[in-house]
């Protein structure tokens, strides 16, 4: 009986060479695997950045809105914020006056100094009623430099202590030592403050008396509207209305209490104000960013979708085989124009060449028109759609050629029309691919830089809607542009900093949900049983 | 000749075919105007551009624009001439001015001139700095990109791990170039601390394209015929032999080509080495006054598109500076169109000569 606990010996051997116990082969793959596992590294290292010099920005805000409670800034602008109310007001009888004038002179066919004569009483009456804060104004003239002054104290303070800090750190104690560090005292600080509430009430007993009486004169005003002075009446009185409400909040006001993070991070995200190295107090509100990126996406796609799915309809449906081959590399070529070149264009030709457009006459009907900037929202937007086309033509027509051909010819074979079978059948087949390209395209346009950079006109505000679309046509900034702007100047690791990378955050993010949710509707598509 | 029959096919006219037809012509009309913008933009630039690019007398070309480096510009009126000078041509007359006048015994004239930076000279560092950036960022692309492609297409099984990378791929792909720039920062200029440097923008550059080349790669190796692999494979070829010599050769052009897309697209960012690699001028070229081989890879360059940026906000518009402004966009564009063209020729061609 043969000997079967022995194995049978393979004629043929190979003895591989193993390096840790793999194979070379497997060694290859390992290596393959790790290059394509650099794509998911880098996605997390990129979160891993922003959050790591983006995050801290939350405490230092806290910081920096605690600051400007307990050094009384708070206290100073509810005054402030009153003052400003007054001021708008006064704005809206210079409209009015304004308005008047132009009338008179145009229409009236009467002179300058005729129609200002005819105006005088008015004149009086604004004057009036703009010489009524000056005792407000005044204190708080007074009171913000009270304020600005602890705050420089505080900041000095500071300043000392992390320089004592250091000092010690470095283990030069005795040169610490003689870092002076003194205690703000706020509480101390803040008494000519508050003792100024005795003062302010006066004020305001004496301002709310005077524009109530103001207010009650306003319809007998000669020379102007009355509905519109009637209407400033009302809102005078809605203005002397708010007083107790700022006295009851003045009153309570507490500069112990603390600031919660939630507060500085809704001051992030809902600020309207982005307002930065100011001698007052710097803000960082992302909304007017948030929402100037937003405007001129919404100008880019309004101009890019029609443009760009026509055309890819057009293209993949209707031209010639010729024409194809000719738009197609045409559009792609657009495709790799670089951005900052295209920047450079609005700025030397298209903002020009727009203002003098909506200069024209016949166009006089549309609000906004003429153009008072150069570089607004529209340049940036046409210049940022011409960016947009071509991502949507390609993949728009790419959705197109992968509707199924039999689709098209059982249309035809029903007695279809080319148009209704475009309509009717292509297009419904492809729409969430012609979706998912509209959402990249929105995804392009409001990553891009350095178009809004150059022509969107950089004024942090938030466009006032009450223009209605006159407001696309004034300048903004946008998330993108304030970062490419700002970040050459400020102090690593500063709040101004770190504000930036969380725009930053707050961009990543938004590019990647719209990036998700155009991958998502393209795969329930190809789901699809057809 | 008698009068030609008409055709009893011909369609009779009616609303919807004259609708059809409507219908038709505006869309045909998007697709012009879209031609129309992008030729208009192009053109401006090529026209107003090539003034300064090239001369109408021998050499053709404006030498000095393209092989030195940005002065200022100085313009000014002396003995009722106006003149135009460069920073260097500028100081060298005055010079002479005063040695003329010191020897004609008088003191010599203030000369009182008119600056614009950058206005004069050339853009000869802000190319080499582009070719720079180009060449080392697509290297490294290229590298993790192919490896990344042939692990996807060649070794990957269906499994949790690939899905995870197709979707960070695609997700990369959308991720705005200027927080790439933020992330270089981040990463490379700060926390590895290699400075404002070519280096930090070539990592920079190259995992912004990666999805692009990757994406490339991966199509080129899909168009390569399963057979071959099959043949080779039972050869007895190892799977990474099976790659080298019978996968890799047939997809590699396809690979090249499909990649100058994502060159023209490096070339043609500046949000990403806005922190990351760019000057905004420097005085020498970067192979000049090394002391180690290695301070090559640490130093910022000037590159064409942050120069384009800062000469088209930072200085004013008029008759001398709008010269360069032009100009520089102009080389640009061309450069950057010359590599768009090329890979949309060479991708086309492509196709046609690789049909299994």
């Amino acid at each position: 009986m043969a000997d079967t606990s022995k194995a049978p010996s393979f004629p043929i051997t190979k003895r591989r060479l193993r390096f840790f116990g793999l194979t070379s082969d497997e060694l290859v793959q390992l290596f393959f695997r790790g290059n394509a596992m650099v794509s998911v590294l880098v996605l997390a290292l990129i979160t891993l950045f922003l959050f790591r010099e983006g995050l801290e920005f939350f405490g230092q805000n806290q910081q920096n809105l605690q600051v400007y409670r307990r050094a009384g800034l708070d206290y100073v602008d509810h005054m402030r914020w009153q003052e400003q109310d007054h001021t708008a007001l006064n704005r809206y009888l210079l409209d009015v006056r304004m308005k008047v004038m132009a009338d008179l002179t145009g229409r009236g066919g009467l002179s300058v100094e005729a129609a200002n004569q005819r105006l005088e009483a008015f004149d009086q009456y604004s004057i009036r009623f703009d010489d009524a804060i000056a005792p407000l104004r005044g204190l708080v003239s007074e009171l913000s430099e009270t304020a600005s002054a602890i705050k420089t104290k505080y900041y000095i303070n500071e300043d000392k202590r992390t320089e004592r800090r250091q000092l010690l750190a470095a283990g030069r104690a005795d040169e610490a030592a003689r870092v002076e560090v003194i205690q703000v005292d706020f509480a101390r600080e803040l008494e000519p403050i508050l003792a100024s509430r005795d003062a302010y009430l006066a004020i305001n007993r004496d301002l709310a008396r005077e524009l109530q009486e103001l207010a009650s004169a306003a319809r007998a005003v000669p020379g102007v509207p009355v509905e519109r002075m009637d209407r400033f009446g009302t809102l005078v009185v809605q203005y002397v209305g708010g007083f107790p409400q700022i006295e009851q909040r003045l009153a309570t006001w507490d500069y112990r209490e603390d600031v919660s993070l939630l507060r500085s991070f809704s001051a992030f995200i809902f600020g309207r104000q982005w307002l930065t190295a100011s001698f007052w107090q710097d803000w960082y509100g992302v909304l007017p960013l948030f929402v100037g990126s937003l405007m001129v996406s919404m100008i880019a796609l309004t101009l890019a979708v029609p443009l760009g799915v026509g055309a890819a309809i057009y293209v993949n449906q209707i031209a010639s085989p010729t024409e194809q081959r000719l738009i197609k590399p045409c559009i792609e070529f657009i495709a790799a124009f670089p951005s900052v070149v295209l920047g450079f264009f609005g700025i030397a030709v298209l903002g020009e060449f727009l203002r003098s457009i909506s200069g024209a006459a016949w166009l006089d009907w549309v609000p906004g028109f003429p153009l008072a900037e150069r570089l607004n929202a529209l340049t940036a937007g046409c210049l940022l759609g011409l960016i947009a086309v071509p991502t949507i033509f390609t993949l728009a027509e790419d959705a197109l050629q992968n509707v199924p051909r039999s689709f098209k010819e059982a249309s035809f074979a029903l007695g279809a029309t080319r148009l209704q079978t475009i309509v009717r059948v292509i297009i419904p087949t492809a729409l969430s691919g012609i979706i998912s390209a509209v959402l990249l395209g929105l995804g392009r346009v409001i990553g891009e830089t350095m178009v809004v950079l150059l022509c969107a006109g950089n004024r942090i505000e938030i466009p006032d809607f009450t223009a209605g679309i006159a407001a696309f046509f004034q300048p903004v900034h946008t998330m993108t542009g304030i970062i490419a702007q700002e970040m050459g100047e400020v102090v690593r690791g500063e709040i101004h900093y770190r504000a930036l990378f969380v725009v930053g955050i707050v961009l990543f993010f938004l590019s990647l949900t719209i990036n998700f949710t155009a991958q998502k509707i393209l795969r329930r598509y190809r789901q699809q049983p057809l | 000749m008698s009068q030609p029959t008409p055709n009893p096919f011909r369609a009779t006219p009616s609303f919807s075919r004259t609708f059809e037809s409507g219908v038709f012509w505006v869309l045909r009309s998007t697709a012009y105007i879209i031609l129309l913008c992008g030729g208009f933009v192009f053109s401006d630039i090529v026209i107003k551009g090539s003034t300064t690019v090239f001369r109408p007398e021998f050499p053709f070309v404006n030498t000095t624009f393209l092989t030195e480096a940005p002065e200022s510009l100085y313009v000014f009126e002396h003995e009722g001439v106006k003149r135009e000078m460069g920073d260097r041509e500028f100081r060298a007359f005055r010079e002479s001015e005063r040695l003329k006048a010191e020897a004609a015994g008088r003191t010599a004239p203030e000369i009182k001139a008119t600056s614009y930076v950058y206005s004069a000279g050339g853009i000869f560092p802000c190319i080499v700095g582009t070719v720079l950036l180009v060449v080392g960022s697509m290297s490294i692309a290229l590298c993790l990109g192919v490896a990344s492609a042939i692990f996807l297409n060649e070794y990957a099984r269906q499994g949790t791990f690939i899905r995870l990378v197709r979707l960070t791929i695609l997700n990369l792909a959308g991720v705005p170039s200027i927080v790439f720039g933020l992330f270089g920062m981040g990463l490379f200029v700060i926390f590895l601390d290699w400075n404002v440097s070519l280096l930090a923008g070539w990592f920079t550059l190259a995992l912004m394209v990666l999805p692009v080349v990757i994406t490339a790669s991966e199509e080129s190796l899909k168009a390569v015929p399963q057979g071959f692999r099959e043949a080779s494979l039972a050869l007895g070829a190892t799977k990474w032999q099976t790659i080298r010599k019978a996968v890799l050769p047939f997809a590699l052009p396809g690979i090249l080509t499909s990649s100058i897309l994502g060159i023209a697209r490096v070339a043609g960012e500046t949000a990403p080495i806005m922190f990351t690699a760019a000057f905004v001028v420097r005085d020498k070229l970067p192979w000049e006054d090394l002391e180690r081989a290695s301070d090559f890879f640490f130093q910022g360059v000037m590159a064409l598109p942050y120069h384009i940026y800062v000469v088209s906000s930072k200085i004013p518009q008029n008759e001398y500076t709008e010269r360069v402004q032009y100009g520089t966009a102009f080389v640009f564009l061309l450069i950057v169109a010359l590599i768009a063209t090329t890979s949309i020729v060479l991708r086309a061609r492509l196709r046609r000569r690789y049909r299994w």
